[in-house]
């Protein structure tokens, strides 16, 4: 009998020397965390790639292709996995080869209509299988020739190719989704991340999280002038992030007496920058508290006002811990895309209030000077903002 | 809490809960189609049900069709009405004014081949009448208008309408949408000369769910749900007693109270409006609109704003009308009356019922204050 079982390749993390089996643990663990809502799985590896299968017989996730799909794009989120297929696992002689390979290639083409050409390729650890690898490709291509009239061989350049391996077990396959590489999320310090509810922070997160860095996230919340539809959004924005982060806190901060105190006592055209180093600076705080070593924000060289060269400058000397930048070089449009890419782009976009456009001056100063930060914050104590805004109703998502 | 959103919807009253509970727990739960007895009283019960609408509204029983929503009354009526009369004039006149669901009904009959001419509204929510009368022709088939606009209390001038009709094009059918004008103004649907009317039920302290269309008697509409032929063929699938009863019973109870009604929201209006306007707030609905409605800018406050610094003192009212103000652009009924943008992103709307009291008015005006005392941010 022919059980489907999920085969999944590993990237960078195979390049590793002595430190190897440190990353290799991590992405299995993270595996094991991401796939939890899958029923009872047997993941291990063998011959440096992942194998995934039910440890109980009825798993609706391998009864049929469509559903296998929703847990392999489950695997594709886990940093570390290079790209993911679904193969036919069974026993038998070449006659059993055959017939699963007959059965797997119709499944296959019903999702490829537009299959034309393909090649086999057989690797055969099994060395008292009567068969050496060449003969397999051989008898496995004539019998998939027979039995699809439409399909031709082309070794060089086909349109799929269907694997045979003929281990412990044979299996079948053909066709790779690819996931998402990167690196497993735990090999790497934690990072806090500066969330709004804006299309470029999901993804900063996103990025950074694929170089193994496990992510927290703020949010600066200042109700009422931005509404709890716009909270929520954040809130689903964090749980996509941590489709591919796992494990999440999204720190709350109550944000509104310190921007009203903001408007009375500095002047408009600075507030932008004034607003980010007090945010910069709640964060490093809850960073601190919370074992993040760095900050994650999601700014791009002059996308706005607060982010042009000047501006970052002068926001970033409020705090002592590295500030993440990876979108600081990228064009909006290949934002856009992997924003599009893990699923965030349509929450995103909802139109509730973001870091209220209220308190935006019409005309905010693009080249601050340390004068002009001098005299915005002299009637400010940052201090007790910053302390407030760490200390008084903070709110704890675990996402 | 303090309910101020009432355009919105309404709170079901008492004597709907009950009726509605009745029906329920009640033996009339049969299918008004069958033959046997539970059918029999099912149906005799909603027949006595659909003959109070019409009693109400002066009309027919007959004319009245029993729908899902005010929305479902407008797609059939204009749709309806377009498609079962290929000899009718093809030109729809209406305004830019409308409900959505009159508007993306419109639009997609012009797509159909139809064409569909706009009146422009003036400062006062009002059609220009001059211009009406220029596009009236034998070509026009359908006037569609609205009683009472949603988002300014506007009230349509319906006697001249008709009059210029009769005069310049009188084979063409007249559509009111009633939806927001029901338990309001009063409705004698025999006196106002329409041949076709929407209603809802949740406008009226009814529940969401049911809605009516007026059909006048001789006014041919092809339907747009068709099956077994239930309503006369008009609206097909299963009627229900128990949305009947909620209809009936919203309608009666309405009625019953508009006079008072509308003198005690008359002077909620009058002193909220007066209030405001010392505040700086700019009023947006016309000075003869309905008072039920009440259209105001406060000075320094974005709509959505001013309605969570409300939502904090447990009071609720609308940016625009709730259907459409989850697209974030300015209102397009205060863009057409020509109120500009930076007025109408600070709009929003108060919309008031029989339930509501001077009592209330007075501590809205007081969170008002607090409201301006404390959150108030102008940033230039």
């Amino acid at each position: 009998m022919a059980t489907n079982v999920i085969l999944a390749r590993m990237g960078e993390v195979t390049l590793k020397g002595l430190n190897r089996g440190r990353f290799e643990s991590q992405l299995m663990g993270n595996l094991r965390y991401r796939l939890r809502q899958f029923g009872k799985l047997n993941i291990f590896q063998s011959q440096s790639r992942i194998w995934i299968e039910a440890k109980e017989e009825g798993n609706p996730y391998f009864e049929n292709d469509e559903a296998a799909k929703e847990l392999m794009i489950a695997v594709t989120q886990v940093f570390g996995i290079v790209s993911v297929s679904l193969a036919r696992k069974f026993e038998g002689d070449i006659n059993d080869i055959d017939s699963n390979a007959k059965e797997y290639v119709a499944s296959y083409l019903e999702q490829n209509p537009s299959f034309k050409t393909f090649k086999v390729e057989c690797k055969r650890g099994n060395k008292s299988f009567p068969m050496n690898s060449p003969m397999i490709c051989e008898e496995v291509g004539y019998f998939i020739l027979e039995n699809f009239k439409d399909l031709s061989v082309d070794v060089h350049n086909p349109d799929f190719v269907l694997n045979v391996e003929v281990r412990d077990y044979n299996y079948v396959y053909a066709g790779k989704m690819m996931a998402h590489r990167g690196l497993p999320v735990g090999t790497a310090g934690k990072g806090m991340l500066l969330l709004s509810g804006g299309i470029d922070s999901p993804v900063a997160g996103f990025m950074m999280a694929s170089r193994g860095m496990p992510i927290d996230a703020v949010y600066f919340h200042s109700y009422p002038y931005t509404s709890d539809q716009a909270k929520q959004k954040v809130i689903d924005l964090a749980k996509i992030v941590s489709r591919f982060s796992g494990r999440m806190n999204l720190y709350i901060v109550d944000f509104t007496k310190i921007q009203l105190d903001m408007v009375k006592n500095s002047p408009h055209d600075m507030l932008t920058i004034v607003m980010r180093r007090v945010m910069l600076q709640i964060a490093q705080k809850l960073a601190q508290k919370t074992g993040s070593k760095c900050l994650i924000t999601g700014e791009s060289l002059g996308q706005v006002a607060s982010q042009t060269l000047e501006a970052i400058a002068i926001t970033n000397e409020v705090v002592d811990m590295p500030i993440l930048r990876p979108l600081i070089g990228m064009d909006k449009e290949a934002t856009v895309q992997i924003s599009r890419d893990i699923g965030a782009f349509e929450t995103s976009i909802l139109p509730f209030e973001d870091c209220c456009t209220i308190f935006v001056a019409k005309h905010p100063k693009t080249h601050p000077k340390h004068t002009d930060i001098e005299a915005a914050e002299k009637n400010l104590d940052i201090e007790a903002m910053v302390k407030q805004g760490v200390e008084e109703n903070l709110e704890v998502i675990e996402i | 809490m303090i309910y101020f959103d009432n355009s919105a919807t309404t709170r079901p009253c008492d004597e709907v809960i009950k009726v509605l509970n009745e029906d329920l727990t009640g033996d009339r739960w049969g299918n008004p189609g069958s033959l046997h007895k539970l059918g029999i009283t099912a149906s005799g019960a909603y027949d006595k049900a659909l003959g109070t609408c019409a009693s109400v509204l002066s009309c027919d029983p007959g004319e009245l069709i029993l729908t899902s929503c005010g929305t479902e009354s407008a797609n059939t009526a204009i749709s309806g009405f377009m498609h079962a009369n290929p000899r009718a004039g093809k030109t729809i006149i209406s305004t830019h004014t409308e409900h959505k669901c009159t508007l993306e009904t419109l639009a997609s009959l012009e797509k159909q081949g139809f064409t569909v001419k706009y009146v422009s509204v003036g400062k006062d929510g009002k059609p220009d009448l001059e211009m009406l009368k220029s596009m009236l022709d034998k070509d026009t088939g359908l006037l569609c208008f609205t009683h009472v606009n949603n988002e300014t209390g506007a009230i349509l001038p319906l006697d001249q309408i008709r009059e210029l009709r009769k005069t310049l094009a009188p084979s063409a059918a007249l559509y009111l949408d009633c939806v927001q004008s029901l338990g309001k103004l009063p409705i004698d649907l025999k006196k106002m000369g329409v041949d076709m009317a929407s209603f809802s039920a949740h406008k009226i302290h009814g529940i969401k769910g049911v809605g009516l269309l007026y059909i006048r008697k001789g006014i041919r509409v092809s339907p747009l749900i068709i099956g077994g032929g239930q309503q006369n063929g008009m609206r097909s699938g299963t009627q229900s007693l128990p949305l009947a009863d909620v209809m009936a019973a919203s309608l009666t109870e309405a009625s019953k109270h508009r006079e008072d009604a509308y003198i005690e929201v008359s002077g909620i209006n009058q002193y909220l409006k007066e209030e405001l306007i010392k505040r700086g707030a700019v009023i947006n609905s016309p000075d003869d609109a309905l008072p039920f409605v009440l259209n105001v800018a406060f000075k320094n406050f974005q709509s959505e704003t001013m309605l969570h610094c409300l939502e904090m003192y447990d009071i609720y009212i609308s940016t625009v009308s709730a259907c459409s103000s989850k697209s974030k652009k300015p209102s397009y009924v205060l863009e057409s009356m020509g109120i500009n943008r930076k007025v109408s992103s600070n709009s929003v709307r108060l919309s008031f019922s029989r339930y509501n009291t001077m009592d209330e008015a007075e501590s809205f005006i007081k969170a008002i204050d607090e409201i301006y005392k404390f959150y108030e941010v102008n940033v230039r």
